[in-house]
């Protein structure tokens, strides 16, 4: 049993409507997606993922008073936020973090601003302990860094997320480097969600575009491991050295094996690659954060430890919960499935040594108060 | 012991060339003006070292950069392409790993090499990865 404080690094709050959404678009793209007949507005999500057979939700998070899973914030302070001393639960957004897979760049761009301000005003005013991701539409990075410098200002605006990939380059690619320069600039990290590979991506998953979501849901991590590499490769933390790195629900087990091969890898490319100056395993220790779910399940516990360990799992791994979704970890499962030793630096004190906070920083339950 | 491995005007400047010393195959390497000697075995997985490419070292102040050393000496084993530096026998990746090098000195016109007595290390060198 794990009865601290815990800081919880994935939680998704979605729209109940569309039209929750309109008032934070400008006049002319609220015009531009307007009503005009039959068809409705125009889509404000890409919806092009591959089905799942239960549904992505679980079951229960759908709220009473209907809408979609996430979309009500009692429902999810009765089912998360008081079921545990929750200090902080960080925003990621729901099927609306797919910006970066829509076609027009423009019309990405506004979305990430308007979902922005949305997140602000309706969930960030509804309590304290909430803090939100900066969703930034990656088809245009200038756009996203000004977006990012925008919201520099509000502290519980906490990271800059990235999730689709609009063009044919991993994240670490030189066009990207403006949303990470704004992003050091104002001490916010870059969190890049695993599952962009069932969306708007040149390909779900190396190899070829897998058909099932069986598939795409075992290979998730392949698309974290890309772009992992590729900011390691491309000099990513040589040209911004105060950057950190969270990589989101894509798990942790696959990162020893990916590093030794990555290390052995240097010592005979590094010709290519002569801006690194350190093996890529020591860009890893300094820069890099994994969220726990989905936690993998060894046969025994003692062997997704001795995995984990490897990467000094211990202070490199964030709690996170995933909710709502369908493979959503309780904090109690995954205390039953780590070191006793280990809970309050993953529950807690990992994040606040990723987000430079202290304690007394974070709300607390007691105090916890609408703002 | 210093053995004279023959004149330094047989050794081509920007060049290595092995030649047997003493029941050891040592590469003479001219580079930049300065002569070094390094036994012809790389310490990752026993390759043929001194079959590999002598270039100077590429740099990059930052990424994307594409900057050639050449007052560094780089040998690149044929086999996996790790690089050392022949001026130190260090790798580049990690200073822990290091090639066998010789004490060389020219006089005379001669090429002398100390190639003092077989290592104990070297067996120990072969397997470090």
């Amino acid at each position: 049993m794990y009865q601290g404080p815990v800081i919880d690094c994935d939680v998704h709050h979605a729209r109940a409507t569309d039209e929750e959404l309109l008032e934070y678009l400008s006049a002319g793209w609220r015009e531009y997606i307007s009503d005009r007949g039959p068809a409705g507005i125009m889509p404000l999500t890409v919806q092009d993922g591959l089905p799942n057979p239960h549904g992505f939700m679980r079951a229960d998070t759908y709220p009473p008073t209907g809408g979609p899973a996430g979309s009500d914030f009692a429902t999810m302070r009765r089912q998360l936020l008081d079921r545990a001393d929750v200090r902080r639960a960080i925003l990621t957004f729901g099927d609306d973090s797919h910006v970066g897979g829509h076609h027009n760049p423009y019309f990405a761009t506004e979305l990430a601003r308007a979902l922005n301000d949305w997140s602000v005003d309706r969930w960030l005013s509804a309590d304290t302990r909430l803090a939100s991701s900066i969703l930034v539409a990656s088809q245009l990075p200038d756009q996203a860094a000004a977006e990012i410098r925008r919201h520099a200002g509000n502290p519980r605006m906490v990271q800059v997320m990235l999730v689709d990939n609009p063009y044919n380059y991993p994240f670490g690619h030189p066009v990207f480097h403006p949303i990470y320069q704004a992003a050091e600039e104002t001490g916010r990290p870059i969190a890049i969600h695993g599952g962009a590979g069932g969306w708007a991506n040149p390909a779900s998953t190396g190899g070829g575009n897998v058909n099932l979501y069986f598939e795409a849901h075992t290979l998730w991590p392949q698309v974290v491991m890309t772009h992992l590499v590729s900011f390691i490769s491309h000099g990513v933390f040589d040209k911004f050295p105060r950057l950190k790195l969270l990589l989101i629900e894509a798990g942790s087990a696959w990162l020893p094996s990916l590093l030794w091969r990555f290390d052995s890898e240097y010592k005979g490319l590094r010709r290519e690659v002569p801006w690194l100056k350190r093996l890529p395993s020591e860009y890893v220790a300094e820069h890099l954060w994994l969220t726990t779910q989905p936690l993998e399940v060894s046969p025994k516990r003692e062997q997704i430890t001795q995995m984990l360990s490897w990467f000094d799992g211990d202070r490199k791994l964030v709690y996170s919960s995933d909710y709502p979704h369908w493979d959503a970890d309780e904090i109690q499962y995954v205390a039953s499935r780590i070191p006793e030793s280990w809970h309050r630096r993953v529950f807690f004190e990992n994040a606040l040594e990723f987000y430079g906070w202290t304690e007394a920083d974070l709300p607390t339950a007691a105090s916890m108060a609408v703002a | 012991m210093s053995i004279d491995v023959g004149a330094l005007t047989e050794f081509a400047e920007g060049a290595i060339r092995t030649i047997g010393v003493n029941g050891r195959e040592v590469g003479i390497v001219r580079w930049n003006g300065a002569v070094y000697a390094v036994h012809n075995l790389c310490t990752h997985q026993s390759g043929p070292i001194c079959s590999g490419v002598l270039s100077g070292r590429l740099t990059a102040a930052s990424p994307g950069g594409m900057d050639l050393d050449l007052s560094t000496p780089i040998l690149a084993c044929p086999w996996h392409g790790w690089e050392f530096d022949l001026r130190t026998g260090h790798a580049l990746h990690d200073a822990q790993h290091r090639l066998h090098t010789f004490p060389v000195h020219v006089e005379n016109g001669r090429v002398l090499v100390d190639i003092g007595p077989v290592s104990r290390d070297t067996a120990a060198q072969r397997v470090q990865v």
